[in-house]
């Protein structure tokens, strides 16, 4: 009167498969959960039981255990309501236990028998042991997008219990209509004039800097941000697996039947909390808004705005590219590898970029300058002064050069970091920077003035090597740094007005 | 033992009274010119019988008279005195070591704090007095101006604010053996305000003398700069505003200025700067004469120009092609680097190298992202 099924949880976004052991055994008629249940998991025994019996299914008036294995796992959610009533079935001898072995089963039961999806399919179906994965039709093109797995797309009890009863064979699915074409993403084209903002986009792209613009409101930071995903060239399959495992957990829609190729761009308004930006969450734990744009871009529109508190909360996963969220309950560690790039005022009036046009007093300059701390923004590598466009380029410019020119000179840079054996020129360590990027003597005068004069610091002065590095990479130049790279990448981390005085 | 105490013991504990500032200080002084009866009278609560020191005083007579006076029998003014003296100096209006400079003024502070040396008040004193909130250009003439100003033996007075004042002390700083920085502050001289010019401070007090009328751990609280500014307009030979909005705390330094019947200079600035539009409006009302360089506010002071060193060529680098291009497509608004590089059509790597070595050279001051050209080769 034993029966074992396998399926799977999830923690945090990376699945772990469980075991589902029942017992039925003589004694009062009992139904017990053991294994670290949650609460909608503890909650299986009222759905399994009114299911079953809707579907003209049987239910024993005996005792039954179900065991969650491994019992040190918590168990999250109601992804296992139907390997719990699969294995009702087989203690009942219902079901021949070869029929159910080597399947997994995923999906939560409605009162009626009907299946229902359940978040996280990539995950929970990549940690599925067994062949064959039984999951609910709404879920099916989620869970094909791992590799290796035969997906049973079902959509009631009745026809899991007469597929495994030998009564019928499983159904076959309806081929999924072909997905509608994604969006176009923004153009770069659309951008006029700009051409310090335009070159700092190409080189957060190219390089994976950090970018930060300040300027006055209505002078396209926003429009240059959203730019920013359609540069970047699309992400390996390993890297798009990562991402939509993420999006997949946080039961955000995705595309029916491709992995999430674009990197994503991710942008939480400034009333964001902590909690909704690093990850985490009481009952369940769900990754932030850092680990949705993981791959991609995190967006801070009206950086100034934001908490500081919340703001600080990223220095973490900047620096490491994951986030370990701790609670009382539970530990999760989410991947975070975002670029980030920022947008504020440079000063609550907003007119404060031009010298002398501010109205501000300076204790309100000095409170907007205090949101961002020092250690943030150091982690900028570019930061520009974004103006507004002038009238000239507005009416009469030419259209800019489009997203698509830009992106190929984007792959071009990657791949010459990649011929240096990292991702990024964002992640060269000191040791790879002296060795492939060297000073030429008029680089290294400009160096030393600029360190002599106090504007850089000996931290900037790595940041702005692979800046520099980074429009070499960009404009085709092999050997030494020259003097007008790293001019340039000085002038790019400039500090901004609003930002430095006082 | 209290008729033992100098006046200035007297002075500096009613200074530390509670809502007892520089005004009413000297309509006190004025009702009772000896302080230990003034000082008695607070005691008493008898110090608001004078009709016009309960005008001067207002709201808080009545505190002076009630609560105030539990407080002051607290207040020991040989304990005051032995404070401020050991924190610096203390000197009183009718007592020994009064800056000659202030003793015949039509409004002179009852009490100064000192600290540093006071002797260096004697000689000629030229206030340089702006916006906080100034421009490259504006920064740069002041630094200029309180070098050039030093190298010919002027104390240069200011305030130690941000911006131009603490640009004009910065200049002074500069010259070795020249004329000793004299700043008059707003706060207690304990409390160092603005923070970020604890440095100028220290070296301010070292070179040459820090005064204040607020007695030690006094906040800089709003209501106390406009009579700073009053101190600064008083103790200057001449007053030259280096860059003034078209209101500020530097247009009251005139004020108090003209009244004093003391000369006032103002620095042209462009018409369409925001930041000049006070010097501008003083020139166009004929109330200041024009300060184009040291020797315009030397030749005013009788003083020789010669002092001021000018001699040979221009000791910057001289611009190669592309800097000089970059140079001439400046306006008379400070830039950014992407408008310079539109003006000239160079490339942005070009243009930012230009401008690098242009501001190493001295020929651009750059703020943030903004470059503004201080200077022009000769032709």
């Amino acid at each position: 009167m034993l029966a074992t099924i396998s399926s799977a949880t999830v923690l945090g976004v990376e699945g772990r498969p469980v075991t589902v052991e029942v017992h039925v055994s003589s004694g009062l008629p009992a139904f017990t959960i053991v294994g670290l249940p949650d609460t909608a998991c503890r909650e299986a025994r009222d759905r399994v039981r009114a299911a079953l019996l809707s579907t003209g299914l049987p239910w024993p008036t005996r005792r039954i255990t179900v065991n969650l294995a491994p019992s040190g796992v918590r168990k999250v959610g109601s992804g296992l309501d139907l390997a719990i009533a699969v294995a009702l079935l087989v203690a009942q001898e219902e079901v021949e236990p070869a029929a159910a072995a080597g399947v997994g089963f995923l999906g939560e039961l409605g009162l009626d028998g009907a299946l229902r999806a359940v978040p996280a399919m990539v995950s929970l179906v990549e940690a599925l042991d067994g062949a064959v994965a039984v999951v609910p039709a709404a879920a099916a093109a989620e869970a094909r997008l791992v590799a290796g797995h035969e997906v049973r797309p079902v959509t009631h009890l009745r026809e899991v219990a007469s597929a495994l009863m030998g009564e019928e064979g499983w159904p076959t699915p309806p081929t999924p209509p072909p997905a509608p074409p994604p969006p176009p993403e923004p153009d770069l084209a659309d951008v006029r004039g700009q051409p310090v903002a335009r070159l700092a986009l190409e080189v957060a792209a190219a390089g994976h800097h950090h970018l930060l613009m300040v300027g006055p409101p209505g002078s396209g930071k926003t429009m240059l941000a959203r730019r920013l995903p359609g540069l970047l060239p699309p992400l390996c399959r390993e890297h798009a697996l990562e991402a939509t495992r993420i999006h997949s957990a946080a039961g955000l829609p995705l595309r029916a039947d491709t992995l999430l190729w674009r990197p994503p761009l991710r942008a939480p308004h400034h009333g964001a909390s902590p909690v909704s930006i690093i990850g985490g969450g009481t009952a369940v734990m769900r990754p932030g808004e850092v680990s949705l744009a993981h791959r991609g871009v995190l967006f801070l529109d009206e950086m100034g705005e934001f908490a500081p508190q919340v703001l600080d909360t990223l220095r973490q996963p900047l620096e490491e590219g994951e986030v370990r969220v701790t609670r009382a309950k539970a530990t999760a560690t989410y991947p975070a590898r975002f670029l980030l790039a920022g947008a504020m005022n440079p000063c609550p009036c907003g007119e404060g970029s031009v010298p002398g046009a501010c109205s501000c007093s300076d204790a309100a300059r000095a409170r907007y300058r205090r949101r961002l701390s020092g250690p943030l923004l150091d982690r900028f590598d570019l930061r520009v002064e974004v103006l507004r466009p002038e009238v000239d380029d507005l009416l009469r410019g030419e259209p800019g050069e489009s997203s698509t020119r830009v992106a190929e000179r984007v792959a071009a840079a990657r791949e010459r970091a990649r011929h240096r054996g990292v991702w990024a020129n964002a992640e060269l360590g000191a040791a790879a920077l002296d060795e492939c990027a060297p000073l030429s003597d008029g680089a290294a005068l400009v160096v030393e003035q600029a360190l002599r004069s106090g504007r850089l610091s000996a931290r900037g002065l790595q940041r702005v090597r692979r800046v520099a590095l980074t429009l070499a990479d960009l404009w085709g130049c092999d050997g030494a740094l020259g003097s007008d790279q790293v001019s340039l990448a000085l002038s790019l981390r400039a500090d901004p007005v609003g930002l430095s005085r006082g | 033992m209290g008729e033992a105490l100098p006046p200035e013991a007297h002075g500096a504990a009613l200074c530390t009274l509670p809502g007892m500032g520089p005004a009413r200080l000297v309509a006190v002084a004025r009702a009772w010119p000896d302080l230990a009866e003034a000082w008695g009278r607070v005691l008493d609560g008898r110090i608001a019988d004078e009709p016009t020191v309960a005008a001067a005083l207002g709201r808080s007579a009545r505190d002076l008279r009630g609560r105030g006076r539990p407080q002051a029998r607290r207040i020991e003014p040989g304990e005051v005195l032995d404070r401020h003296r050991s924190a610096g100096g203390v000197s009183a209006s009718r007592g020994a070591a009064y800056p000659e400079a202030l003793a015949g003024d039509v409004e002179p502070p009852v009490v100064l704090f000192h600290r540093g040396r006071p002797d260096v008040l004697a000689g000629p004193r030229v206030a340089v007095v702006g916006t906080r909130d100034c421009t490259g250009y504006g920064r740069q003439l002041a630094r200029r101006l309180g070098r050039d100003l030093a190298v010919a033996g002027v104390r240069v007075v200011s305030g130690l604010a941000l911006g131009i004042d603490g640009a004009a002390h910065e200049g002074a700083l500069r010259v070795e053996g020249g004329g000793p920085p004299v700043a008059v502050v707003g706060s207690g001289l304990d409390v160092v305000y603005p923070r970020a010019h604890g440095a100028l401070w220290a070296q301010v007090e070292e070179t040459g003398v820090v005064l204040s009328e607020a007695p030690l751990g006094a906040a800089p609280e709003r209501w106390r700069f406009p009579s700073r500014n009053r101190v600064v307009a008083a103790l200057a030979d001449v007053v030259v505003v280096v860059e003034s909005p078209r209101r500020g705390g530097s247009l009251h330094t005139v004020d108090a200025a003209l009244e004093r019947d003391v000369p006032v200079l103002a620095v042209p600035g462009p018409v369409t700067s925001p930041t000049s539009a006070g010097c501008n409006q003083l020139l166009a009302d004929a109330v200041a004469g024009v300060a184009r360089d040291a020797g315009d506010v030397l030749s005013l002071l009788g003083l020789s120009q010669a002092a001021v060193a000018r001699g040979g060529a221009d000791p910057r680098p001289s611009p190669t092609p592309d800097q000089a291009a970059v140079l001439d497509a400046f306006g008379w608004q400070p830039a950014v680097l992407e408008q310079l590089a539109v003006r000239t059509a160079l490339g942005l790597g070009t243009v930012a190298e230009a401008l690098h070595a242009l501001e190493a050279a001295g020929w651009v001051a750059a703020s943030g992202g903004w470059y503004e050209r201080v200077a022009r080769p000769d032709r």
